[in-house]
This record gives structure tokens, C-alpha cells and sequence, in this order.
């Protein structure tokens, strides 16, 4: 008897533990939400992407935007209808990502979602999407493979790796004495995807290149770090998160690596350089995201972005604001007959001239612009130095 | 993999090695005394690397400590790791473990209590101090301290492998020569007839996690110094250091020391020849090969009868 009322007392005890974990991804929750408005029908815009677990700097930069987008709509007084916006969290992470969306599509008056946020959670949710009739719309993903898959309503509002990665190729053979560059990915999906496509541009411009893998759990980059010195690389492409290469780049500085270091938009935030301190200086960060601080089109964005969260935008902010900006378009023009199915259609075969670019997709959902653009660390900071074609003369 | 090449992996297995084998005492000694397995000994080590960060972030100043500051800054990121990891690992005991001995429930409910307690502390750390890894201030210069067979080592890894051959060293004269080493290996020999022969045995296991805490509070301070500090950073270094525990003889002490540098050591050769994917691989193909053999552990018995 003394048994049983333990397992009693123990039940109880161990799933309390576990209720409480799940406090652990309610950061995105479904709070949010617009304020104010123009009153009429509430559409919800969704957010999937990683609101908690590592990169979460990455998905809070989206969320910002969004958010401020839907804000500001619902203020204008424009609209006869009032936004709301839900996020959901996938941590980054494939293996969370169907439940997340499964959230989503749940909640029937989510009319778009924005996002995933990641190429691995993209391939797991985009199926579930198309399942639904509910656009899928990310700011982010990268990886080339996701718009060969043919899911019915995932569009990719970013130029894809293809580009990323013939950018990082063609900026370093543009660079003096690169001979030889050594491609590291992070084995997730947008790494080994970025990883593909350097690795073939570089071998197309004639540089020898050396790949390998090292995955972004690694508890000690000494060993890869040396391995990356004794390639005799004059150069390192990272495909993979900040989060990884922060501890990564400081490995590399004192495994003694002198060459040139080159990562993509995973990496582009400045949280790269309060993990790697002074290893992350002069590393190069491209990405199909232009600054908002210094593009003419943003600044006026970006100040805005600066008064409601108090920092500048990260990577992909403005991209994301004008995502959700191209929503609510299609939304207004759509008026009464706005629902999941006429919004994908609307967005899917329209066009859309945001701050950052023109938004237009081909009939796979790929994006139709593919410009890249190149940053650098420089001391506390991330310098952009602007579209790659015009610094390589391409 | 000429010469050199070996020696320089050697270095790097050793420096990781000498981590699992301080992570793996915890394990160690608390299955020793109880046969419990306490998953929630990562998060032991995740609250040391917290430690250490907080005090280093608000004491160490934005430019370059140099000389006996730095070495104050070091001796005080151990100290607070390890306060903390022993402050949770009593805290763990009191709150998840001892309720459940008292009322003798089963095993399994033990196992589960550590696996609930696990979630909840790196999921309220997650709360607490953001989803964001974070680097430790630096303390010193990493530069070369000395070469030995032609590896250049720098400050970090001989600061790493000094602080674990140490507390290893400690921690065998506790559990070998200390009045409170008496009382773990009796109430791990028989804890009926211990309480008997007049042992306390509830202070004996108190002050046995505390003791792991300590270490595991210590080797995340050192972790972090090595890498950076985020809420599930205990999660790999945890699985692979209970794996060296089982591989050494888990409940012995010397071997979970030799459990740990050999899977440091094993990894970081497997990274060497195959690449950093095939890391575990490796490891753990060697972890099935030697269990296959001595499925007690290279070591085997317990803390019990000290090897």
C-alpha cells in the first residue's frame, strides 16, 4: 500500500515537471495582437519561426517586423477590417515544426502565415500548409530544394541559396591570392543546401575547393578549427547559424587561421560578434537581405523599427515587414472575398513593390529576384558594404 | 596521420576528456551511493556555466585583464560555478530525490523525477536568462603557455586540464582518505547495516550530490570558458559523460575519470580521421565495443570497493 500511494504522490509530481517545461516555448504565444484598428472582420497573420531555442535572435527580428506592419495598419485606419498577429514557435528545429504549424492552420481565422523561418522546418510544415489552402509566405528559407518540391501554396519571398552561395564564390575569387577555399556546412538543411551551391559555383570559377562537415552541436571546434588551418585555405565559407560559428571563429583565431572568412545570412546578426568577440572581426556575412540603417527606401522604416522596439533591425526585418505589408495589401484589395485560398492566389500571382525590393514569384513560388548582398564585421558592429554584383564588378 | 598530428589530437582529446571525466564523477558518485541515475546532473553543470558568466559579466572590466587579475578572475569564475552547481545539486536532492526515498518508491519513479527535474531547470533557465548563448568576459590572453611534444598549449586548455586533474585528485582523497568518504562508500556497501553502525545516512547522500554538484558546477564554468554558455549546453556533454561513466564501471570513481579521457580522446580522434560528423559515431561504436566485453566497465564494482 505504502507503494502505491508514492506512485500516487509521484505521478503528480513528474507531470507537473513536465507541464512546466512547457512553459519553455510559450515565448511567441499567441499574445501579441494589433490594438486598436479599423474594427469589421479580424484577420490573424501568422508567424512560424524560432521564438525560443538557439537562433532565436533570427526569428525575433521577423516577429519585429511583422508586428510593426500589422501595427501600423491597424493605426492607419485605412483598412475596414482589424489584424492580428500570432506567432508560432518551431524553435528552428524540423522536429517541432508540424506541430507548430498544425497550430496555425488550426486557428481558422489565420488568413496568411509568414514563414517558416528556417529551410528545415519549411520542408516539414510546407506540405501541411498546402493541406490547408493557407499561404505560406517565408521571409528567410533558403535552402534551393524547397520550391522543387512542388507545395501547393509555399512561396519564397528571399532570393535562395543558389544565389547566396554563387555571391560568396564569385566575391572571393574576386579577392587577391584565393586559391583555395575551404566550405564548411553546419549539417542542417540550409547549411549542407548553401554548402552545394559554393562548393559547385567555386569549382565552376576554378578554385580548388576542400568541403567538410561539422555539425552545430559540436562541443569543441578545436579539432575542426584545425583541420581548417591544415587545408592551407586561403579562404573559409561557413554555411550554418551564428550560433555555431560564434564559438567556432574564436576556435579558428587560436588555431592560428589568417585567411579570409566568409559566412552567410545565418550568421548575419550582431549576436555573431558578442559570441566571438574580436574572432569575428573583418569576417565577411552575405545575405539576400539588404541593411535597413543605410538603404534610402528603409531609413525611414528603420526609425520606426528603432522607436517601437528600441533597437535597429536585425536581418530580415525589413524583408518581413514587407511580407506582411504585401498581405495586407492583397487583403484590401480582396475585400469581402478575402479568404486563405483568395489571398494565396492574390499574393502568389501579383506583385509587390516593398521597401527592400519587388516581390514577385514564379510558378514554382520561387522568388523572381535574386541580388545578394555583403556585409562586414568591423569592431562592435556589421558594416554593410552593399549588392555583391556591383563590388565584384559582376 | 603523421606524428605530430597525433600529438596535437592527443591535446584536444585530453582537454575534452578531462571535462567528461569531471562531469562524470557526478553520475558516478550519486549512482554509487544510491543506483540512482541523475539526468538532472547536466543542468548541474549548465547552473555552473551560469555562475561563472554572471559574476565574470558584472566583475571583469571591458579591457584586457592581464597577470594576478586574471588569475583572480579565474579562481573566482570556479568558485561561483561551483557554488552554484553544489547549491542546485542540493537543492535537487532535497526537493526531487528525497521525498521519494523517504517514501522508498521504486527505481523508475527516481529516473523519472531526474528526467521532469531536467526539463524544469533548463526550461526555467531558458526563462531566466534568455534562449541566447553568451560568451564569458575574457579573463586573460589565450596565448601559447608552453609546447609539449611540439603542440603548442594555450592558457585555456592547460587552465581546463590543471582544474580537473586537481579536483580529480580531490575527490579520490574524499572518497578514499575523509571521514565523509567512509560514510559514501559504507551507505553504497549496504545502507541498512551503515545506518546501523551509526551513519547519518541522509546527510552522507546530501553531501554526496553536493560534491558532484561542486564538480559539475566547476567543469561548466570551465566548459563555457572553452565554448559559450546557453541554456541546454548540458545536454551533449551530459549524455557523453554518463556514457565515460558506464564505460569506466559507473559508481567507480577512477573510472569514471578514465571513462571520461578515453571518450575525450576517442572523439577527438574519430574527428581527426573521419570529420566532426562521424564524432559520435565513433565514440559510441568504441562505448558498445568495450561494454560487449566488460559489460560492468573497464573498472566495473562500485564506489563501495575503491579500485
Amino acid at each position: 500500500m505504502l507503494n502505491r500511494s508514492i506512485v500516487k504522490l509521484a505521478i503528480p509530481v513528474a507531470i507537473g515537471a513536465l507541464a512546466l517545461t512547457a512553459c519553455g516555448s510559450d515565448d511567441g504565444g499567441s499574445d501579441g495582437g494589433g490594438g486598436g484598428g479599423g474594427g469589421g472582420t479580424t484577420y490573424k497573420i501568422a508567424f512560424q519561426g524560432p521564438l525560443s531555442g538557439k537562433n532565436v535572435a533570427l526569428g525575433e527580428n521577423m516577429q519585429n517586423g511583422i508586428q510593426l506592419a500589422i501595427d501600423e495598419a491597424n493605426a492607419s485606419g485605412d483598412y475596414d477590417f482589424t489584424l492580428e498577429y500570432v506567432a508560432t514557435d518551431d524553435r528552428g528545429e524540423p522536429g517541432q515544426s508540424s506541430a507548430a504549424a498544425q497550430l496555425v492552420i488550426d486557428d481558422s481565422d489565420v488568413i496568411a502565415a509568414i514563414g517558416p523561418a528556417f529551410s528545415g522546418p519549411a520542408e516539414v510544415a510546407a506540405p501541411l500548409y498546402g493541406e490547408a489552402g493557407l499561404l505560406a509566405a517565408s521571409s528567410s528559407a533558403t535552402n534551393p530544394t524547397l520550391t522543387e518540391q512542388g507545395f501547393p501554396t509555399f512561396l519564397r519571398a528571399v532570393p535562395n541559396d543558389n544565389a547566396q552561395g554563387a555571391g560568396m564564390a564569385q566575391f572571393l575569387a574576386a579577392q587577391d591570392g584565393v586559391e583555395k577555399v575551404i566550405v564548411v556546412d553546419d549539417v542542417s538543411p540550409y547549411g549542407e543546401g548553401l554548402s552545394d551551391v559554393a562548393v559547385e559555383s567555386l569549382t565552376e570559377l576554378g578554385i580548388e575547393v576542400e568541403r567538410a562537415s561539422v555539425p552545430a552541436d559540436t562541443p569543441d571546434y578545436s579539432g575542426a578549427a584545425r583541420n581548417v588551418v591544415q587545408s592551407g585555405a586561403d579562404a573559409m565559407i561557413y554555411a550554418g547559424y551564428y550560433e555555431a560559428l560564434g564559438p567556432f571563429a574564436v576556435s579558428l583565431e587560436s588555431a592560428g587561421f589568417d585567411g579570409i572568412g566568409v559566412s552567410g545570412d545565418g550568421s548575419n546578426d550582431v549576436q555573431f560578434i558578442s559570441l566571438a568577440g574580436s574572432a569575428s572581426d573583418q569576417w565577411y556575412l552575405t545575405c539576400p537581405c539588404t541593411d535597413a540603417t543605410a538603404e534610402a527606401a528603409t531609413v525611414d522604416f528603420a526609425e520606426r523599427y528603432q522607436t517601437a522596439f528600441n533597437q535597429p533591425p536585425g536581418t530580415y526585418s525589413a524583408e518581413s515587414y514587407d511580407v506582411a505589408q504585401m498581405i495586407i495589401g492583397a487583403i484590401a484589395e480582396l475585400g469581402a472575398d478575402a479568404n486563405r485560398e483568395s489571398v494565396y492566389q492574390a499574393v502568389a500571382t501579383g506583385s509587390y513593390e516593398g521597401l527592400t525590393k519587388t516581390f514577385e514569384f514564379d510558378e514554382t513560388g520561387e522568388f523572381t529576384n535574386d541580388a545578394i548582398f555583403i556585409y562586414q564585421v568591423e569592431g562592435d558592429g556589421i558594416e554593410y558594404l552593399g549588392p555583391i554584383e556591383e563590388l565584384t564588378g559582376g | 596521420m603523421s606524428l605530430q598530428d597525433f600529438w596535437d589530437v592527443l591535446v584536444l582529446g585530453v582537454v575534452l576528456g578531462s571535462l567528461y571525466a569531471v562531469i562524470a564523477i557526478g553520475y558516478t558518485l550519486v549512482y554509487g551511493v544510491l543506483q540512482l541515475l541523475n539526468f538532472a546532473h547536466s543542468e548541474v553543470f549548465m547552473s555552473g556555466g551560469f555562475g561563472g558568466l554572471i559574476i565574470l559579466t558584472i566583475v571583469v572590466p571591458a579591457a584586457d585583464p592581464s597577470g594576478i587579475q586574471s588569475v583572480g578572475y579565474v579562481l573566482l569564475g570556479i568558485a561561483a560555478g561551483a557554488l552554484i552547481g553544489g547549491g542546485v545539486a542540493f537543492g535537487l536532492e532535497r526537493v526531487a530525490y528525497r521525498p521519494l526515498r523517504r517514501r522508498g518508491a521504486p527505481r523508475l519513479v527516481f529516473l523519472i523525477t531526474a528526467i521532469g527535474a531536467s526539463f524544469f531547470i533548463y526550461n526555467l533557465a531558458g526563462k531566466v536568462f534568455g534562449r541566447n548563448a553568451a560568451r564569458m568576459p575574457t579573463m586573460y590572453e589565450n596565448k601559447t603557455l608552453f609546447t609539449l611534444f611540439g603542440t603548442p598549449i594555450n592558457v585555456t586548455q592547460a587552465l581546463v586540464v590543471a582544474s580537473a586533474v586537481l579536483m580529480l585528485i580531490l575527490v579520490d582523497f574524499v572518497v578514499n582518505r575523509t571521514k565523509l568518504g567512509s560514510g559514501i562508500r559504507a551507505v553504497a556497501q549496504d545502507p541498512e547495516v551503515a545506518s546501523l553502525m551509526g551513519v547519518n545516512i541522509d546527510r552522507v547522500v546530501s553531501r554526496t550530490f553536493v560534491l558532484g554538484g561542486l564538480m559539475g558546477g566547476v567543469a561548466g564554468f570551465l566548459y563555457g570558458t572553452t565554448t559559450q554558455v546557453w541554456y541546454t549546453m548540458g545536454f551533449l556533454p551530459g549524455i557523453t559523460a554518463f556514457a565515460a561513466a558506464v564505460l569506466g564501471g559507473i559508481g567507480n570513481v577512477r573510472g569514471a575519470m578514465l571513462g571520461g579521457l578515453l571518450l575525450g580522446v576517442v572523439e577527438a580522434m574519430t574527428v581527426e580521421i573521419w570529420g566532426d560528423s562521424w564524432r559520435y559515431v565513433g565514440a559510441f561504436a568504441v562505448l558498445v565495443a568495450v561494454l560487449m566485453f566488460r559489460p560492468t566497465g573497464i573498472l566495473g564494482e562500485r564506489v563501495a570497493r575503491t579500485a
